[in-house]
């Protein structure tokens, strides 16, 4: 298991109405972010998610950043406000094997067009909370210069 | 530092060096030339934990091999086992998983490649179906025929080629067809079809069969036949696959076009560069020639489309000793710029790592050097980029075996 990724991430990860969005870098340094479903924690403690094309913007990226040891980013958003990102390595892009064959089969389950192109394993190196009321907290405790001072006004 | 048996087998630059010398390069395609260049050795703890039942395997002078190896971006290796003496990469098992080792030290997991469902059925015929259809990690692998005229009835094969010598041996071990019947055939891939998500592409080749009307009708009858039978198979008219053969006329390529639901055409010219050609490649150069061979590709993108025609090439046999290029730079600039004419003209172009084989005339050669390999493979698939071509039909997936279309991922 992944000690990165605390016990509030988890459970953001693992909700059903989390938002989460994948953000790579291209070759140029221009960022790509993009919703994607099939972001999950896997069995490894990692986050998995599920290529469905094999040209797309952000699978060449992934493979970019696996062969070139680039970092992406994860932003997870739930409507009740909690949010978190996490930023990670990929390492692994199953392209075959047990566990393309068990995501390619649940796929055709849910949708007979589906292609799969790879399920890529992305290494957590860093998870933060997100959460409004707790980055302001944070940003007010290391920075307490950063502050309109009607704020602080008796 | 270099260890003492390398020292007397190749005496070059450490892999590390050579790859921070190409840092936009990928080191995970760097290594899997190295390891093809170099070979693979498997150790004990790799045999002990190789599982016949989840990983490929072949038998060869009695001793089941792993088929090959797969890295962890999802890269292809196709590589030899090696004796000690020759240097290779030896692949051991350590805390639960396969890895790479080279002076002691861990260079990358790999895995090996899973074995298909279809693996120990049989034809109605009798023949175990892997005989008949071998697969890669995504593909189809269909070797229809042991016979190559050039090489067979001449004595004039491709002085690099272990095939005619390999497949004779595995015929006569397993009582194959010379030719590969195709319903055998057809059979084999209804099998493996019934696979979901296991493969992607169907790979057809053999030797060269110059009988015919015309040159080479038969050797295109046949395929015809086969592909005939595979189409079968498929609820559309065309279907992903590559037809790796011999160089056909204008005519002779629409007939395959038009008959077969055949995707894309290969007919490997080997050696980019005419004089190098008619030298190692002797049964070619007599029955079609270097020129008429690149006029041949041309005009099969004619009839296949840009896009869906290619050429390999057996990158660094141009090195080969006495009458090969003794410049590494010189064969390259040779090389790219001939790969160019055709990339101008809609013909992609990728290469194979050469290994000096046993069963071929190269045996006792060495390979040139990671370096030049690495260069060659950026200067290939460079050209698809200037020309806009694509390699969907031969990528990492569809074949793997070509560290040029490695890069095209980023393309
Ligand atoms: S590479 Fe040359 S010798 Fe080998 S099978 Fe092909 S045509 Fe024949």
């Amino acid at each position: 298991m992944s000690h990165v990724l605390n016990a509030d991430v988890i459970a953001l990860l693992e909700h059903p109405d989390t938002v989460r969005i994948l953000a790579t870098v291209d070759g140029q340094g221009v960022p790509h972010a993009v919703v994607k479903k099939s972001i999950h924690l896997g069995d490894d403690g990692n986050i998995h998610y599920l290529e469905l094309l094999e040209t797309s913007a952000t699978n060449r990226n992934m493979v970019r950043s696996i062969w070139f040891d680039g970092t992406v980013a994860i932003t997870l958003a739930n409507p009740d406000g909690r949010s978190a990102q996490i930023k990670g390595r990929p390492v692994k892009a199953h392209i075959t094997g047990p566990l393309f064959l068990h995501h390619y089969n649940r796929l055709k389950d849910i949708d007979a067009d589906a292609e799969l192109a790879a399920v890529w394993i992305i290494e957590p190196r860093l998870a933060l909370d997100q959460t409004f009321a707790a980055r302001r907290d944070a940003e007010r405790a290391s920075h307490p210069h950063f502050a309109h001072l009607d704020r602080l006004r008796r | 530092m270099l260890n003492p048996t390398r020292n007397r087998y190749r005496n070059e630059p450490a892999f590390d060096e050579v790859v921070a010398a190409h840092p936009d390069f990928p080191r995970l395609i760097a290594l899997k030339i190295d390891v093809q260049r170099r070979g693979v050795l498997y150790t004990e703890s790799a045999f002990r934990a190789v599982d016949p039942e989840r990983h490929q395997l072949y038998t060869w002078g009695g001793v089941h091999y792993p088929h090959s190896l797969l890295l962890r971006d999802g890269t292809t290796v196709l590589a030899n086992p090696q004796p000690e003496e020759r240097d290779p990469y030896r692949v051991e098992y350590t805390e639960g998983r396969f890895v790479l080792v080279d002076e002691g030290e861990i260079i990358e997991e790999v895995e090996i490649w899973p074995r298909p469902r279809y693996y120990d059925k049989k034809t109605s015929s009798g023949l175990l179906m892997k005989e008949v259809v071998s697969a890669r990690p995504q593909r189809l692998d269909i070797f229809a025929s042991a016979f190559c005229h050039f090489a067979h009835a001449e004595d004039n094969g491709c002085k690099f080629c272990p095939l005619p010598a390999h497949h004779r041996q595995l015929r006569e071990t397993y009582d194959l067809p010379t030719r590969l019947r195709a319903h055998d055939v057809k059979e084999c891939i209804a099998e493996a079809l019934k696979e979901p998500g296991r493969f992607t592409n169907i790979h057809i080749t053999g030797g060269s069969v110059v009988k015919g009307k015309e040159i080479l009708d038969a050797e295109l009858s046949y395929y015809i036949d086969l592909l005939k039978h595979i189409g079968e198979l498929f609820s559309t008219p065309r279907f992903p696959s590559q037809l790796l053969a011999t160089a056909y006329n204008e005519k002779q390529l629409a007939r395959l076009r038009e008959e077969t639901g055949l995707g894309s055409f290969t007919a490997d010219i080997e050696v980019l560069n005419e004089e190098k050609f008619n030298w190692i490649c002797p049964g070619k150069a007599h029955w079609i020639g270097y020129r008429e061979w690149k006029r041949r590709l041309v005009d099969a993108v004619g009839v296949f489309g840009r896009g869906n025609v290619g050429t390999g090439i057996v990158g660094g046999v141009e090195t080969a000793p006495p009458h090969g290029f003794t410049s590494e730079s010189d064969a390259l600039e040779a090389t790219l710029s001939e790969a160019e004419d055709l990339a101008e003209k809609g013909v992609t172009t990728v290469h194979t790592v050469w290994v000096p084989q046993k069963g071929s005339e190269f045996h006792e050669l060495k390979a040139p050097s990671l370096d030049y390999f690495i260069r060659l493979a950026k200067g290939l698939q460079g050209l698809r980029v200037k020309h806009g071509l694509s390699v969907d039909f031969d990528d990492y997936r569809r074949c793997g075996n070509h560290p040029d279309s490695d890069l095209a991922r980023l393309q």
